[in-house]
Protein backbone atom coordinates (compact mmCIF):
# COMPACT_ATOMS: atom_id res chain seq x y z
CA UNK A 1 0.00 0.00 0.00
CA UNK A 2 1.07 3.65 -0.59
CA UNK A 3 0.79 6.22 2.48
CA UNK A 4 0.65 10.07 1.99
CA UNK A 5 1.07 12.66 4.19
CA UNK A 6 -0.08 16.07 2.33
CA UNK A 7 0.33 19.09 3.96
CA UNK A 8 0.37 18.12 7.21
CA UNK A 9 0.95 20.17 10.12
CA UNK A 10 0.47 19.73 13.62
CA UNK A 11 0.14 21.68 16.45
CA UNK A 12 0.74 20.73 20.22
CA UNK A 13 -2.35 22.48 22.73
CA UNK A 14 -3.06 25.21 20.46
CA UNK A 15 -4.33 28.10 21.56
CA UNK A 16 -2.75 27.65 25.08
CA UNK A 17 0.72 29.17 26.24
CA UNK A 18 2.02 25.72 25.82
CA UNK A 19 1.38 26.29 22.26
CA UNK A 20 4.22 24.10 19.70
CA UNK A 21 4.05 23.64 16.37
CA UNK A 22 5.58 20.72 15.43
CA UNK A 23 5.09 19.66 11.84
CA UNK A 24 4.77 22.53 9.55
CA UNK A 25 3.19 21.35 6.11
CA UNK A 26 5.08 18.27 5.88
CA UNK A 27 4.64 16.52 2.11
CA UNK A 28 6.10 12.50 2.44
CA UNK A 29 5.01 9.27 0.69
CA UNK A 30 5.91 5.89 1.78
CA UNK A 31 5.71 3.50 -1.44
CA UNK A 32 4.79 0.23 -1.54
CA UNK A 33 7.79 -2.27 -0.22
CA UNK A 34 10.15 0.25 0.24
CA UNK A 35 12.28 1.20 3.20
CA UNK A 36 11.74 5.17 4.15
CA UNK A 37 14.83 6.43 6.60
CA UNK A 38 13.49 9.42 8.11
CA UNK A 39 16.14 11.33 10.15
CA UNK A 40 16.49 14.50 12.36
CA UNK A 41 17.67 16.05 15.27
CA UNK A 42 15.98 15.68 18.84
CA UNK A 43 12.56 17.61 18.46
CA UNK A 44 12.32 17.76 14.73
CA UNK A 45 9.35 16.35 15.03
CA UNK A 46 10.06 12.73 13.90
CA UNK A 47 7.73 10.82 16.42
CA UNK A 48 5.09 13.26 16.13
CA UNK A 49 4.84 12.48 12.37
CA UNK A 50 4.84 8.92 12.60
CA UNK A 51 2.12 9.09 15.03
CA UNK A 52 0.37 10.65 12.15
CA UNK A 53 1.11 7.85 9.97
CA UNK A 54 -1.95 5.54 11.86
CA UNK A 55 -3.70 8.82 12.84
CA UNK A 56 -3.03 8.38 16.56
CA UNK A 57 -2.55 11.79 16.58
CA UNK A 58 -4.84 13.96 14.36
CA UNK A 59 -3.05 16.55 11.80
CA UNK A 60 -4.02 20.26 12.43
CA UNK A 61 -4.36 20.71 9.26
CA UNK A 62 -3.49 18.70 5.95
CA UNK A 63 -4.71 14.98 4.94
CA UNK A 64 -2.95 11.03 5.24
CA UNK A 65 -4.16 8.81 2.47
CA UNK A 66 -4.09 5.19 2.33
CA UNK A 67 -4.23 4.13 -1.53
CA UNK A 68 -5.12 7.63 -2.18
CA UNK A 69 -8.32 7.34 0.20
CA UNK A 70 -8.54 10.26 3.45
CA UNK A 71 -7.34 7.86 6.38
CA UNK A 72 -10.01 9.39 8.18
CA UNK A 73 -12.89 8.25 6.35
CA UNK A 74 -11.08 4.30 7.52
CA UNK A 75 -12.29 2.54 10.79
CA UNK A 76 -9.95 3.39 13.17
CA UNK A 77 -9.02 -0.49 13.91
CA UNK A 78 -8.37 -1.07 10.14
CA UNK A 79 -6.15 1.60 9.76
CA UNK A 80 -4.46 0.50 13.18
CA UNK A 81 -3.52 -2.71 12.04
CA UNK A 82 -2.45 -1.62 7.77
CA UNK A 83 0.11 0.47 9.35
CA UNK A 84 1.33 -0.99 12.60
CA UNK A 85 3.49 1.89 14.40
CA UNK A 86 5.99 0.62 16.85
CA UNK A 87 6.74 3.45 19.41
CA UNK A 88 10.06 4.28 20.80
CA UNK A 89 10.96 1.59 23.56
CA UNK A 90 7.60 -0.27 22.81
CA UNK A 91 9.13 -2.66 25.68
CA UNK A 92 7.73 -0.07 27.88
CA UNK A 93 4.08 -1.55 27.35
CA UNK A 94 4.47 -5.18 27.52
CA UNK A 95 2.00 -6.24 30.08
CA UNK A 96 0.64 -9.78 29.48
CA UNK A 97 1.91 -12.37 32.04
CA UNK A 98 3.86 -14.31 29.27
CA UNK A 99 5.33 -13.38 25.70
CA UNK A 100 3.01 -15.43 23.98
CA UNK A 101 0.01 -13.48 25.58
CA UNK A 102 1.70 -10.32 24.78
CA UNK A 103 1.60 -10.60 21.30
CA UNK A 104 -1.22 -12.27 21.01
CA UNK A 105 -3.17 -8.88 22.39
CA UNK A 106 -3.03 -7.66 18.96
CA UNK A 107 -4.86 -10.32 16.78
CA UNK A 108 -6.99 -11.21 19.47
CA UNK A 109 -8.33 -7.18 19.25
CA UNK A 110 -8.56 -8.48 15.61
CA UNK A 111 -11.15 -11.35 16.59
CA UNK A 112 -9.73 -13.48 14.63
CA UNK A 113 -9.85 -17.60 15.95
CA UNK A 114 -7.21 -18.69 18.05
CA UNK A 115 -5.91 -20.93 16.14
CA UNK A 116 -4.64 -17.94 13.86
CA UNK A 117 -3.52 -16.24 16.70
CA UNK A 118 -1.42 -18.86 17.87
CA UNK A 119 -0.43 -19.12 13.74
CA UNK A 120 0.47 -15.52 14.07
CA UNK A 121 2.13 -14.93 17.23
CA UNK A 122 4.65 -18.32 16.40
CA UNK A 123 5.23 -16.52 13.07
CA UNK A 124 5.94 -12.96 14.26
CA UNK A 125 8.37 -14.43 17.12
CA UNK A 126 10.06 -16.55 14.65
CA UNK A 127 10.50 -13.57 12.45
CA UNK A 128 11.80 -11.49 15.48
CA UNK A 129 14.41 -14.03 16.54
CA UNK A 130 12.17 -14.69 19.87
CA UNK A 131 10.69 -18.19 19.30
CA UNK A 132 12.04 -19.82 22.03
CA UNK A 133 10.93 -17.23 24.41
CA UNK A 134 6.98 -17.62 24.01
CA UNK A 135 6.46 -19.39 27.51
CA UNK A 136 8.47 -17.10 29.58
CA UNK A 137 7.26 -13.61 31.08
CA UNK A 138 8.04 -10.80 29.52
CA UNK A 139 9.09 -9.09 32.13
CA UNK A 140 12.02 -11.33 32.72
CA UNK A 141 13.70 -10.78 29.51
CA UNK A 142 16.79 -8.78 28.71
CA UNK A 143 16.54 -5.32 27.12
CA UNK A 144 17.18 -6.98 23.82
CA UNK A 145 14.60 -9.70 23.99
CA UNK A 146 11.51 -7.40 25.12
CA UNK A 147 12.13 -4.75 22.35
CA UNK A 148 11.95 -7.72 20.06
CA UNK A 149 8.97 -9.35 21.98
CA UNK A 150 7.74 -5.70 21.55
CA UNK A 151 8.09 -5.83 17.70
CA UNK A 152 6.58 -8.86 17.29
CA UNK A 153 3.51 -7.83 19.02
CA UNK A 154 2.81 -5.22 16.12
CA UNK A 155 3.58 -7.92 13.70
CA UNK A 156 1.56 -10.00 14.50
CA UNK A 157 -1.20 -7.80 13.00
CA UNK A 158 0.14 -8.37 9.83
CA UNK A 159 0.57 -4.52 8.63
CA UNK A 160 1.25 -3.22 5.10
CA UNK A 161 3.44 -0.32 6.37
CA UNK A 162 5.54 -1.09 9.78
CA UNK A 163 6.69 1.85 11.62
CA UNK A 164 9.57 1.77 13.69
CA UNK A 165 10.30 4.59 16.27
CA UNK A 166 13.73 4.74 16.80
CA UNK A 167 13.89 0.76 16.94
CA UNK A 168 17.63 0.16 17.82
CA UNK A 169 17.62 2.80 20.67
CA UNK A 170 19.95 1.03 23.52
CA UNK A 171 20.45 -2.24 21.69
CA UNK A 172 23.68 -4.03 21.59
CA UNK A 173 25.07 -4.37 17.80
CA UNK A 174 24.48 -7.76 17.78
CA UNK A 175 20.55 -7.47 18.15
CA UNK A 176 20.36 -4.42 16.11
CA UNK A 177 22.22 -6.37 13.10
CA UNK A 178 19.62 -8.97 13.50
CA UNK A 179 16.91 -6.13 13.45
CA UNK A 180 18.11 -4.19 10.24
CA UNK A 181 18.05 -7.79 8.74
CA UNK A 182 14.07 -8.46 9.99
CA UNK A 183 13.60 -4.93 8.08
CA UNK A 184 15.29 -5.58 5.09
CA UNK A 185 13.06 -9.28 5.03
CA UNK A 186 10.33 -7.86 5.07
CA UNK A 187 11.29 -5.74 2.41
CA UNK A 188 11.54 -8.93 0.45
CA UNK A 189 7.66 -9.66 1.07
CA UNK A 190 6.56 -6.38 0.26
CA UNK A 191 6.18 -5.03 3.41
CA UNK A 192 6.72 -1.05 3.14
CA UNK A 193 9.02 -0.05 6.49
CA UNK A 194 9.30 3.30 7.86
CA UNK A 195 12.67 3.31 10.46
CA UNK A 196 13.01 6.63 12.22
CA UNK A 197 16.65 6.67 13.28
CA UNK A 198 19.03 9.22 14.25
CA UNK A 199 21.48 6.69 13.75
CA UNK A 200 22.83 7.84 9.90
CA UNK A 201 24.97 4.79 10.19
CA UNK A 202 22.27 2.03 10.37
CA UNK A 203 19.77 4.21 7.69
CA UNK A 204 22.33 4.33 5.34
CA UNK A 205 22.56 0.64 5.49
CA UNK A 206 18.66 -0.26 4.80
CA UNK A 207 17.16 3.04 3.58
CA UNK A 208 15.75 2.90 -0.11
CA UNK A 209 15.15 6.50 0.34
CA UNK A 210 15.26 9.13 2.79
CA UNK A 211 13.48 12.34 4.46
CA UNK A 212 15.63 14.17 6.64
CA UNK A 213 13.07 16.48 9.08
CA UNK A 214 14.39 20.40 10.76
CA UNK A 215 12.02 21.67 13.26
CA UNK A 216 9.12 20.29 11.64
CA UNK A 217 9.68 20.21 8.00
CA UNK A 218 10.96 18.36 5.43
CA UNK A 219 14.59 19.67 4.65
CA UNK A 220 15.36 16.62 1.93
CA UNK A 221 14.21 13.59 0.56
CA UNK A 222 15.79 11.39 -1.85
CA UNK A 223 18.09 8.23 -2.14
CA UNK A 224 20.23 8.54 0.30
CA UNK A 225 22.91 9.40 -1.87
CA UNK A 226 21.20 12.45 -3.04
CA UNK A 227 20.17 13.13 0.56
CA UNK A 228 24.04 12.49 2.24
CA UNK A 229 25.83 13.60 -0.88
CA UNK A 230 23.88 17.24 -0.58
CA UNK A 231 23.99 17.84 2.74
CA UNK A 232 27.77 15.99 3.65
CA UNK A 233 27.60 17.51 7.20
CA UNK A 234 24.70 15.58 8.00
CA UNK A 235 26.07 12.18 6.74
CA UNK A 236 27.10 8.93 8.42
CA UNK A 237 31.45 9.54 8.37
CA UNK A 238 31.84 6.90 5.18
CA UNK A 239 30.37 9.59 3.04
CA UNK A 240 32.05 12.44 5.03
CA UNK A 241 35.54 10.44 3.84
CA UNK A 242 33.97 10.00 0.51
CA UNK A 243 33.13 13.34 0.04
CA UNK A 244 36.39 14.64 0.81
CA UNK A 245 37.83 11.82 -1.31
CA UNK A 246 35.82 12.58 -4.26
CA UNK A 247 36.81 16.35 -4.89
CA UNK A 248 40.50 14.55 -6.33
CA UNK A 249 39.16 11.07 -7.64
CA UNK A 250 35.77 11.70 -9.13
CA UNK A 251 35.51 7.88 -10.00
CA UNK A 252 34.94 6.54 -6.45
CA UNK A 253 30.76 7.39 -6.99
CA UNK A 254 28.27 8.50 -4.35
CA UNK A 255 28.76 5.05 -2.38
CA UNK A 256 26.43 5.36 0.94
CA UNK A 257 26.25 1.71 2.39
CA UNK A 258 29.83 0.80 4.23
CA UNK A 259 30.11 -2.40 2.14
CA UNK A 260 29.78 0.16 -0.64
CA UNK A 261 32.43 2.31 0.54
CA UNK A 262 35.19 -0.26 1.02
CA UNK A 263 34.44 -1.78 -2.55
CA UNK A 264 34.75 2.03 -3.91
CA UNK A 265 38.15 2.37 -2.14
CA UNK A 266 39.56 -0.85 -3.06
CA UNK A 267 38.63 -0.29 -6.59
CA UNK A 268 40.25 3.28 -6.25
CA UNK A 269 43.56 1.30 -5.02
CA UNK A 270 43.45 -1.20 -7.21
CA UNK A 271 42.71 0.98 -10.26
CA UNK B 1 -1.85 17.87 30.13
CA UNK B 2 -3.10 21.82 29.68
CA UNK B 3 -5.63 21.75 31.03
CA UNK B 4 -5.47 22.85 35.00
CA UNK B 5 -7.10 20.89 37.93
CA UNK B 6 -8.48 21.19 41.05
CA UNK B 7 -4.96 21.41 43.29
CA UNK B 8 -2.82 22.06 40.46
CA UNK B 9 -0.18 24.95 40.83
CA UNK B 10 -1.08 28.12 38.81
CA UNK B 11 2.25 29.91 38.67
CA UNK B 12 2.03 33.87 38.57
CA UNK B 13 3.60 36.00 40.63
CA UNK B 14 1.44 37.50 43.32
CA UNK B 15 1.60 39.08 46.53
CA UNK B 16 0.21 36.05 47.63
CA UNK B 17 2.33 33.20 45.78
CA UNK B 18 4.94 35.68 47.34
CA UNK B 19 4.36 34.31 50.96
CA UNK B 20 6.01 32.02 53.37
CA UNK B 21 4.49 28.26 52.69
CA UNK B 22 4.15 27.91 56.30
CA UNK B 23 2.40 30.84 56.56
CA UNK B 24 -0.09 29.95 54.06
CA UNK B 25 -0.48 26.72 55.49
CA UNK B 26 -1.63 28.23 59.21
CA UNK B 27 -3.49 30.43 57.14
CA UNK B 28 -5.60 27.63 55.96
CA UNK B 29 -5.66 26.18 58.95
CA UNK B 30 -6.94 28.50 60.74
CA UNK B 31 -9.59 29.34 57.90
CA UNK B 32 -10.77 25.68 57.63
CA UNK B 33 -11.32 25.51 61.58
CA UNK B 34 -13.09 29.14 61.78
CA UNK B 35 -15.24 28.06 58.92
CA UNK B 36 -16.96 25.55 60.99
CA UNK B 37 -17.36 27.71 64.46
CA UNK B 38 -18.92 30.42 61.69
CA UNK B 39 -22.93 29.60 62.35
CA UNK B 40 -24.56 33.03 61.03
CA UNK B 41 -25.60 33.70 57.25
CA UNK B 42 -24.21 37.03 57.25
CA UNK B 43 -21.18 35.89 58.98
CA UNK B 44 -20.58 32.97 55.68
CA UNK B 45 -21.39 36.08 53.32
CA UNK B 46 -18.46 38.12 54.88
CA UNK B 47 -15.81 35.19 55.22
CA UNK B 48 -17.08 34.53 51.67
CA UNK B 49 -16.38 37.81 50.81
CA UNK B 50 -13.07 38.21 52.11
CA UNK B 51 -12.21 35.25 49.91
CA UNK B 52 -13.34 36.62 46.20
CA UNK B 53 -11.19 39.50 47.47
CA UNK B 54 -8.30 36.90 48.24
CA UNK B 55 -8.68 35.53 45.00
CA UNK B 56 -8.44 38.87 43.29
CA UNK B 57 -5.24 38.91 45.44
CA UNK B 58 -3.74 36.28 44.00
CA UNK B 59 -3.87 37.49 40.48
CA UNK B 60 -5.90 34.25 39.79
CA UNK B 61 -8.58 34.70 36.98
CA UNK B 62 -11.90 34.90 38.46
CA UNK B 63 -12.62 32.50 35.41
CA UNK B 64 -10.21 30.12 35.91
CA UNK B 65 -10.93 29.54 39.69
CA UNK B 66 -14.68 28.85 38.80
CA UNK B 67 -13.49 26.24 36.42
CA UNK B 68 -10.79 24.96 39.61
CA UNK B 69 -14.53 24.31 41.50
CA UNK B 70 -15.86 22.57 38.83
CA UNK B 71 -15.77 19.04 40.41
CA UNK B 72 -17.15 19.60 43.58
CA UNK B 73 -20.08 21.45 42.15
CA UNK B 74 -21.87 18.11 42.44
CA UNK B 75 -21.04 17.43 46.34
CA UNK B 76 -22.74 20.96 46.70
CA UNK B 77 -25.73 20.41 44.92
CA UNK B 78 -26.22 17.39 46.49
CA UNK B 79 -25.88 18.74 50.37
CA UNK B 80 -28.44 21.40 48.80
CA UNK B 81 -31.04 19.10 47.32
CA UNK B 82 -30.48 16.52 50.71
CA UNK B 83 -31.38 19.95 52.94
CA UNK B 84 -34.12 21.31 51.08
CA UNK B 85 -35.98 18.06 51.01
CA UNK B 86 -35.35 16.73 54.30
CA UNK B 87 -35.23 19.83 56.54
CA UNK B 88 -38.64 20.75 57.76
CA UNK B 89 -37.52 23.77 59.39
CA UNK B 90 -39.48 27.28 59.20
CA UNK B 91 -42.44 27.81 57.33
CA UNK B 92 -43.90 25.44 54.17
CA UNK B 93 -42.98 27.60 50.75
CA UNK B 94 -44.24 24.67 48.90
CA UNK B 95 -45.56 20.89 48.94
CA UNK B 96 -46.24 17.88 46.38
CA UNK B 97 -46.82 14.46 47.45
CA UNK B 98 -44.33 14.21 50.50
CA UNK B 99 -41.94 16.36 49.30
CA UNK B 100 -42.28 19.60 51.07
CA UNK B 101 -39.89 22.51 51.05
CA UNK B 102 -39.37 25.26 54.05
CA UNK B 103 -37.47 28.13 54.09
CA UNK B 104 -35.38 26.59 57.27
CA UNK B 105 -34.25 23.69 54.09
CA UNK B 106 -33.66 26.64 52.54
CA UNK B 107 -31.37 28.64 54.22
CA UNK B 108 -29.43 25.75 55.95
CA UNK B 109 -28.65 24.01 52.38
CA UNK B 110 -27.62 27.41 50.94
CA UNK B 111 -25.50 27.71 54.37
CA UNK B 112 -23.49 24.12 53.99
CA UNK B 113 -23.27 24.57 50.03
CA UNK B 114 -21.23 28.10 51.11
CA UNK B 115 -19.23 26.57 53.71
CA UNK B 116 -17.89 23.66 51.39
CA UNK B 117 -17.34 25.82 49.06
CA UNK B 118 -15.26 27.79 50.98
CA UNK B 119 -13.77 24.90 52.27
CA UNK B 120 -12.64 23.71 49.02
CA UNK B 121 -11.52 27.24 47.55
CA UNK B 122 -9.06 27.74 50.81
CA UNK B 123 -7.25 24.26 49.95
CA UNK B 124 -7.51 24.91 46.41
CA UNK B 125 -5.80 28.42 47.00
CA UNK B 126 -3.01 27.37 48.93
CA UNK B 127 -2.00 24.90 46.20
CA UNK B 128 -2.77 27.13 43.46
CA UNK B 129 -0.39 29.84 44.66
CA UNK B 130 2.13 27.51 46.61
CA UNK B 131 4.84 25.58 44.35
CA UNK B 132 4.35 21.81 45.55
CA UNK B 133 8.18 21.98 46.53
CA UNK B 134 7.65 24.67 48.51
CA UNK B 135 4.10 23.30 50.18
CA UNK B 136 6.21 20.66 50.85
CA UNK B 137 9.17 22.63 52.73
CA UNK B 138 6.61 24.54 54.49
CA UNK B 139 4.70 21.31 55.59
CA UNK B 140 8.42 19.30 57.23
CA UNK B 141 9.39 22.46 59.00
CA UNK B 142 5.98 22.90 60.83
CA UNK B 143 5.77 18.92 61.61
CA UNK B 144 9.09 19.18 62.59
CA UNK B 145 8.56 19.82 66.26
CA UNK B 146 7.06 16.78 66.30
CA UNK B 147 10.65 14.43 65.44
CA UNK B 148 11.67 14.92 69.06
CA UNK B 149 8.27 11.99 69.18
CA UNK B 150 10.27 10.52 67.12
CA UNK B 151 7.82 10.94 63.89
CA UNK B 152 9.72 11.19 60.47
CA UNK B 153 8.90 14.89 59.47
CA UNK B 154 11.40 15.02 56.56
CA UNK B 155 10.71 11.88 55.36
CA UNK B 156 6.94 12.56 54.96
CA UNK B 157 7.95 16.01 53.37
CA UNK B 158 10.16 13.92 50.85
CA UNK B 159 7.42 11.44 50.07
CA UNK B 160 5.45 14.51 49.54
CA UNK B 161 7.29 15.80 47.04
CA UNK B 162 8.49 12.95 45.23
CA UNK B 163 4.69 11.84 45.06
CA UNK B 164 4.11 15.84 43.84
CA UNK B 165 6.70 15.06 40.88
CA UNK B 166 6.11 12.45 39.74
CA UNK B 167 2.75 12.99 38.73
CA UNK B 168 3.19 14.75 35.34
CA UNK B 169 6.08 12.20 34.75
CA UNK B 170 3.40 8.93 35.48
CA UNK B 171 0.89 11.07 33.45
CA UNK B 172 3.06 11.39 29.98
CA UNK B 173 3.94 7.47 30.34
CA UNK B 174 0.91 6.43 30.75
CA UNK B 175 -0.10 8.74 27.50
CA UNK B 176 2.71 6.68 25.93
CA UNK B 177 1.54 3.08 26.56
CA UNK B 178 -2.11 4.31 26.16
CA UNK B 179 -0.57 5.19 22.24
CA UNK B 180 1.13 1.99 22.60
CA UNK B 181 -1.78 -0.16 22.87
CA UNK B 182 -3.86 1.56 20.80
CA UNK B 183 -1.55 0.99 17.96
CA UNK B 184 -2.11 -2.93 18.53
CA UNK B 185 -5.90 -2.12 18.55
CA UNK B 186 -6.80 -1.42 21.56
CA UNK B 187 -9.85 0.37 22.07
CA UNK B 188 -10.80 2.53 25.22
CA UNK B 189 -13.67 3.86 24.06
CA UNK B 190 -15.69 1.45 23.66
CA UNK B 191 -18.14 -0.97 25.67
CA UNK B 192 -19.83 -0.71 28.51
CA UNK B 193 -18.22 0.26 31.99
CA UNK B 194 -16.76 -3.04 32.27
CA UNK B 195 -15.19 -3.46 29.10
CA UNK B 196 -13.66 -0.15 29.51
CA UNK B 197 -12.10 -0.92 32.77
CA UNK B 198 -10.52 -4.51 31.04
CA UNK B 199 -9.38 -2.35 28.49
CA UNK B 200 -7.39 -0.41 30.96
CA UNK B 201 -5.03 -3.55 32.22
CA UNK B 202 -2.83 -3.05 29.71
CA UNK B 203 -2.09 0.54 30.49
CA UNK B 204 -1.87 -0.30 34.26
CA UNK B 205 0.20 -2.50 34.16
CA UNK B 206 3.36 -1.19 32.74
CA UNK B 207 2.48 2.07 34.07
CA UNK B 208 3.18 0.20 37.74
CA UNK B 209 5.83 -2.01 36.63
CA UNK B 210 7.21 1.36 35.47
CA UNK B 211 6.48 3.20 38.80
CA UNK B 212 8.57 0.23 40.51
CA UNK B 213 11.26 0.33 38.24
CA UNK B 214 11.65 4.44 37.85
CA UNK B 215 11.43 3.71 42.26
CA UNK B 216 14.26 1.71 42.44
CA UNK B 217 16.42 4.02 39.58
CA UNK B 218 15.25 7.24 41.81
CA UNK B 219 16.68 5.48 44.95
CA UNK B 220 19.55 4.75 43.68
CA UNK B 221 20.56 7.98 42.22
CA UNK B 222 19.64 9.42 45.59
CA UNK B 223 21.68 7.45 47.18
CA UNK B 224 24.53 7.72 44.65
CA UNK B 225 24.20 11.50 45.63
CA UNK B 226 24.69 10.78 49.44
CA UNK B 227 20.92 11.12 50.85
CA UNK B 228 20.80 9.86 53.57
CA UNK B 229 17.23 11.34 55.02
CA UNK B 230 16.74 14.15 57.24
CA UNK B 231 19.93 14.36 59.80
CA UNK B 232 21.84 17.67 59.70
CA UNK B 233 20.37 18.24 55.87
CA UNK B 234 20.25 21.92 54.81
CA UNK B 235 18.58 23.82 52.41
CA UNK B 236 19.05 25.14 49.14
CA UNK B 237 15.67 27.16 50.03
CA UNK B 238 15.70 28.96 53.32
CA UNK B 239 12.08 29.63 54.53
CA UNK B 240 11.76 33.35 55.99
CA UNK B 241 8.67 33.57 57.95
CA UNK B 242 8.74 38.25 57.94
CA UNK B 243 6.52 40.65 58.60
CA UNK B 244 4.00 40.38 55.83
CA UNK B 245 3.67 36.76 56.49
CA UNK B 246 2.66 37.47 60.16
CA UNK B 247 0.17 40.23 58.63
CA UNK B 248 -1.34 37.63 56.28
CA UNK B 249 -2.14 35.53 59.02
CA UNK B 250 -3.15 37.78 61.79
CA UNK B 251 -5.57 38.96 58.76
CA UNK B 252 -6.79 35.62 58.55
CA UNK B 253 -7.61 35.29 62.02
CA UNK B 254 -9.40 38.37 61.93
CA UNK B 255 -11.38 38.18 58.98
CA UNK B 256 -12.81 34.44 61.14
CA UNK B 257 -13.23 36.09 63.97
CA UNK B 258 -15.66 38.95 62.63
CA UNK B 259 -17.03 36.08 60.68
CA UNK B 260 -17.70 34.33 63.95
CA UNK B 261 -19.47 37.44 65.90
CA UNK B 262 -21.36 38.26 63.02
Amino acid sequence: MRLELRDVSHVYAPGTSFEVEALRGVYLTVEQGEVLGIVGGTGSGKSTLVQHMNLLLAPTSGDVLVDGIDARTLHKSELRRRVGLVFQFPEAALFAPTVEEDVAFAPRQLGLDEGEVGERVGESLRAVGAGELAVRSPFALSGGEKRRVAIAGVLAMKPEVLVLDEPTAGLDPATREELLDLILGLREVGISVVLVSHDLDEVAEVADRICALHEGKVSATGTPAEVFYSEPAQAPATVQVTFILRASKPGIGTPVRFEETLQALRALRGG
Amino acid sequence: MTSRALGQYYPVASPVHALDPRAKILATAVFVVGLFLVDSTVGMLFVAAALVALVGFCRIPAGTFARFMRPVLFIVALTVVFQVFFSREGPTLFMWGFFEVHTGGLRLGFFLALRILLLVSSAGLLTATTAPVALADGIEDLLSPLKRLRFPAHEVAMMMTIALRFIPTLGAEAEKIRGAQAARGADFSEGGPLRRARSLVPVLVPLTVGAFRRADELAEAMESRGYRGGEGRTRYRELHFGKRDALALIVTVLILLVGILL
